[in-house]
């Protein structure tokens, strides 16, 4: 981890900028508003409590501006973003042809690296009130040669007249610890939370990880402050894919968090969440292909942890952990109607992982920050996996400057360093293969 | 004789630190204080751009806003509990941050830390000298509310008649009386007066203790005048449970009340 | 002990000097110059609209006729009236007494009486309400503290205002054409044209002053005036 030592090197190829999700900041509602960025943002995307009680209020501020019905006519609901960058990636231990074209010369461990200008797709992001107390969330992404649809929701606000139910549902982020599609930084390498997205080497789980929007019902409560608060997703078991094909299950989500003033400090956040589900361990097959949908044989599996968010004074604070555990089924990729197929010794695996991320935000037009994160497999699923399979680090340095920030638009520069560290996956050597990234770029917001 | 030129010394210093020199503004609220630097940081993060980097609510976003954000340097509030023409305490100002004000682009500010909002007082009050020239006003006291009788409806009915209230709310109040068209807020902006029938988004609180301070202190700044001295507390109540009947999204009970009145004149 | 006493001899001797350096200003032996003349209008004078006061009755009661406005108002020999003319500089003291006698500014027929008033800072304004309808007295300052005060019928309402202002303009927004003016000045030396257009500034002492005349449509207009001891100068003010 020494900074002087940074070699650049291959990133491993296929691993867009979108791949993690996408992070915005919404100057649709600065117009609406007349607020800048810095209101609801400590550092766009990232948001600060003010930001967090306006998006868990329905988007809505509590004032006149909110209805639709007082919009200058010539005002959208919609804001685009995108991030033309220059990044270098390099991979320090890829496998290549000793003679390239020659596929008979064998394999070498070699170090690989690209560089050049990039792009890291287009957010556009429609969101806002339909009407008092009725919000909606629509953002298709534009990106990898693909269009997706990444978030597409509508939620019934303050239902009751109380701040403590409100009923959103359709394709959406669950209510995460710590939000990752609000994230600061843009790389692909240590730029994301790995935490969310990890699944052990030889899982064939359907689920993949909190970081993926899901499907379902989320009910969602809070104080009037937002300083406790607590939410519940009901979401079917396809991992947020749709047409439903998986099975005919539910997982639950669960996630409460409560704030605390600390006098001198500032603002002090601490939360516990869950997420149980049960997925398909094989499917019905129809000529020996499987019939989606069909799946059989659920397993169970959890991801749960602690967090908190500690603020001293311009400083602050990330601190997530979660522990895991697959089915043994699940993590040894064995259908439940073929026990006999699992290797000797198979078991569930189970794994631990956290990160801490800080920030320095002196002024709301500058941030840095430092994340270190980590996963560790306690248990893996059968003898045969190599003990420290799956087991990474990885860290991530970098800054973002914002010279722009009005009610109507946002500019930032940034730069990132990261390095990410897979125990034991260099494809040859079986050492420990290091990828890292350096990127700069802007991250237009309008 | 050293004794004497320490007590000399002492009383030119202490006069040295009265003129103020160099001393950051300070509020308190509750048993908060709040510190005017920690609030410019705050200020220019939430604050700025309506209200503008001198606080005289020429802020980027203050032409396409109605109406308009507040002039600190004016240091004329329309949120009090002080009388008219004097300064607002340090918790008035508190208390509209936290509150925001209804039917205009202030938003309610509870989110932040109630530290946060105290220090936002104490910066907003470096905007004009005369938050150190002058003290604030003697704040005023709210009496008890008597019983919302019939009677106590239809005295309120009689003085929202002699006081001329109705020149501007209009006899229904809705806020189309005569002299509405005319009104302006005291930079000469075109202003509106309350409709009553619309329910109780009042700008200085919802209560009925906050009407009563409104018709108390007057909402400075606009043409809403202070009736301190033109009627007495009782008669102020009186005026408060009339203009409650003029709800129209009351519930049937209150509007049974107000048949009550209306059969009886 | 001792350097005690001397500290407070020097401080008595040090105010001595102070008073006798700093004239005390009006009611100086010295100071019965005075200035006086006319201020005019140039030309026609300016139909004047009228005010339509049907909206309250009781307003409407007090007029024969229906009156006008009084944005600028001319006498028969071509005097303009409520022109406030005052000294805008030259003077050396600083220190003037506050008058005991209050100000009034009445509410009559709806219409402010006088509709430019001249006070000093500091001294008591009476305004009072004769007529039968509730009016609220609404001046909007620049450099004094706004207020807002209703009135009814036989109310006393008594203010001040503690800072030089030329001029504050009063309204009341129950009756929308209602408008006067406030001027206030640390020194006495101020006066407000009459119908006339006649003017005196008395009891100046001895020098060199600016005087400025201020009407609230036409604008400014100065003069430099050089009195002696005891000696009466006359000026004219032309607006158009």
């Amino acid at each position: 981890m020494n900074l002087s030592r940074i070699s650049m090197q291959l990133l491993t190829l296929g691993i867009l900028l979108a791949g993690a999700g996408s992070a915005y900041g919404i100057p649709a509602f600065a117009r609406k508003y007349g607020l800048p960025c810095s209101a609801c943002h400590e550092a766009w995307p990232m948001l600060n409590n003010f930001g967090q009680t306006f998006k868990d209020n329905g988007y809505q501020l509590g004032n006149d501006r909110d209805a639709p019905i007082y919009q200058d006519p010539g005002y959208w609901p919609i804001m685009f973003r995108t991030t033309p960058l220059w990044h270098r990636e390099s991979n320090n231990r890829q496998a290549i042809d000793k003679v390239p074209g020659d596929p008979s010369s064998g394999l070498v461990e070699s170090s690989v690296t690209t560089s050049g200008f990039d792009e890291g797709g287009i957010d556009a992001i429609t969101a806002g009130t339909l009407y008092n107390n009725i919000s909606f969330f629509i953002q298709p992404f534009f990106g990898n040669n693909n269009v997706t649809l990444a978030q597409a929701w509508a939620r019934f606000d303050n239902v009751l007249g109380s701040h403590w139910l409100n009923v959103k549902m359709g394709r959406f982020e669950l209510d995460e610890p710590i939000s990752q599609e609000r994230m600061l930084t843009l790389n692909n390498t240590g730029g994301l939370y790995y935490n969310y997205f990890f699944t052990p080497q030889g899982d064939d789980n359907f689920f993949q990880g909190i970081g993926f929007p899901q499907l379902g019902v989320e009910v969602l409560g809070r104080s009037d402050d937002d300083s406790t608060r607590y939410s519940v997703a009901v979401v079917t078991n396809s991992n947020g894919q749709s047409g439903l094909p998986s099975s005919n299950r539910y997982d639950l989500y669960a996630n409460f968090n409560q704030s605390f003033e600390a006098p001198w400090f500032g603002r002090q956040q601490v939360g516990v969440y869950g997420f149980f589900g049960e997925s398909p361990t094989y499917f019905l097959t129809s000529n020996g292909n499987p019939i989606p949908g069909t799946g059989q044989g659920n397993r169970g599996f959890y991801r749960m942890g602690a967090y908190g968010h500690w603020y001293v004074n311009k400083l602050d604070f990330y601190t997530f952990y979660l522990h895991g555990q697959d089915n043994v089924f699940l993590g040894n990729s064995v259908g439940s109607n073929h026990p006999e197929l699992l290797p000797a010794g198979a078991v569930s695996p189970r794994w631990n992982g956290g990160f801490v991320e800080g920030h320095y935000n002196p002024t709301p037009r500058w941030i840095v920050l430092g994340k270190y994160e980590l996963t560790r497999m306690s248990r893996q699923a059968n003898p045969g996996i190599r003990d420290n399979a799956g087991n990474l680090d990885t860290w991530t340095v970098g800054y973002r400057w914002y010279p722009i920030m009005s009610p109507r638009a946002g500019l930032a520069w940034t730069q990132e360093f990261s390095r990410v560290t897979n125990a034991g996956a260099a494809p040859l050597s079986g050492r420990d293969d290091s990828r890292s990234s350096f990127l700069m770029g802007f991250d237009f917001d309008f | 004789m050293r004794r004497t030129f320490k007590f000399e010394a002492v009383i030119f210093a202490s006069l040295l630190l009265c003129s103020g020199a160099g001393i950051a503004q300070e509020s308190h609220v509750g048993n908060l204080t709040g510190n005017a630097r920690r609030g410019k940081a705050l200020y220019q993060r939430y604050c700025i751009f309506c209200h503008g980097p001198q606080g005289d609510g020429q802020g980027e976003s203050a032409p396409y806003l109605d109406p308009k954000p507040r002039d600190f340097t004016k240091a004329v509030f329309k949120c009090r509990s002080t009388p008219s023409g004097t300064l607002p305490l340090d918790s008035d100002l508190y208390n509209t941050i936290s509150r925001g004000v209804h039917a205009s682009g202030m938003p309610s500010w509870k989110p932040l830390l109630k530290q946060e909002r105290t220090d936002l007082v104490a910066y907003i009050k470096t905007f004009s000298p005369l938050f150190t020239e002058e003290k604030p006003g003697m704040p005023i006291v709210i009496p008890p509310e008597p019983p919302d009788t019939a009677e106590s409806i239809q005295r309120g009915a009689g003085l929202f008649q002699s006081m001329n209230c109705w020149s501007c709310h209009g006899k229904d109040g809705r806020g189309h009386g005569p002299s509405a068209a005319t009104l302006t807020d005291s930079k000469g902006y075109p202003i509106t007066p309350f409709d009553f029938t619309s329910g109780s988004r009042f700008k200085c609180g919802e209560t009925n203790q906050d009407m009563f301070r409104d018709l108390e202190t007057g909402l400075d700044g606009s043409p809403m005048p202070s009736f301190a001295d033109a009627m007495t507390a009782d008669q102020r109540w009186d005026v408060v449970h009339y203009i409650r009947t003029l709800n129209l999204h009351n519930s049937s009970k209150k509007n049974s009340k107000l048949k009550a009145v209306m059969k009886a004149q | 002990m001792k350097l005690k006493s001397v500290f407070v001899l020097v401080v008595i001797v040090v105010l001595a000097v102070c008073v006798a350096l700093f004239p005390r200003g009006a009611g100086a032996a010295d100071a019965n110059a005075s200035i006086k003349g006319v201020v005019k209008f140039e030309g026609a004078a300016p139909k004047l609209t009228r005010i339509d006061m049907s909206q309250d009755p009781a307003c409407a009661k007090g007029h024969s006729s229906p009156p006008t406005s009084e944005e600028v108002v001319v006498g028969g020999s071509g005097g303009l009236a409520n022109v406030v003319v005052y000294v805008s500089d030259g003077l050396t003291a600083h220190d003037f007494q506050v008058p005991q006698q209050p100000a009034v500014l009445e509410q009559k027929g709806c219409q402010y009486k006088p509709h430019v008033l001249a006070l000093q800072a500091g001294q008591k304004l009476d305004v009072i309400n004769s007529d039968e309808t509730t009016h609220n007295i609404h001046p909007i300052p620049n450099n004094n503290r706004e207020w807002n005060m209703t009135q009814p019928h036989g109310m006393h309402l008594e203010q001040t205002f503690a800072r030089e202002e030329v001029s504050i303009l009063v309204k009341c927004n129950v009756h929308p054409w209602m408008r006067g003016y406030i001027a206030v000045f640390k020194h006495p030396y101020f006066a407000v044209s009459d119908k006339n257009g006649d003017f005196e500034l008395k009891n100046l002492p001895p020098g060199t002053y600016t005087i400025t005349a201020w009407q609230e449509k036409l604008g400014t207009k100065t003069q430099k005036v050089t009195v002696g001891a005891g000696e009466g100068k006359t000026v004219e003010f032309s607006f158009k």
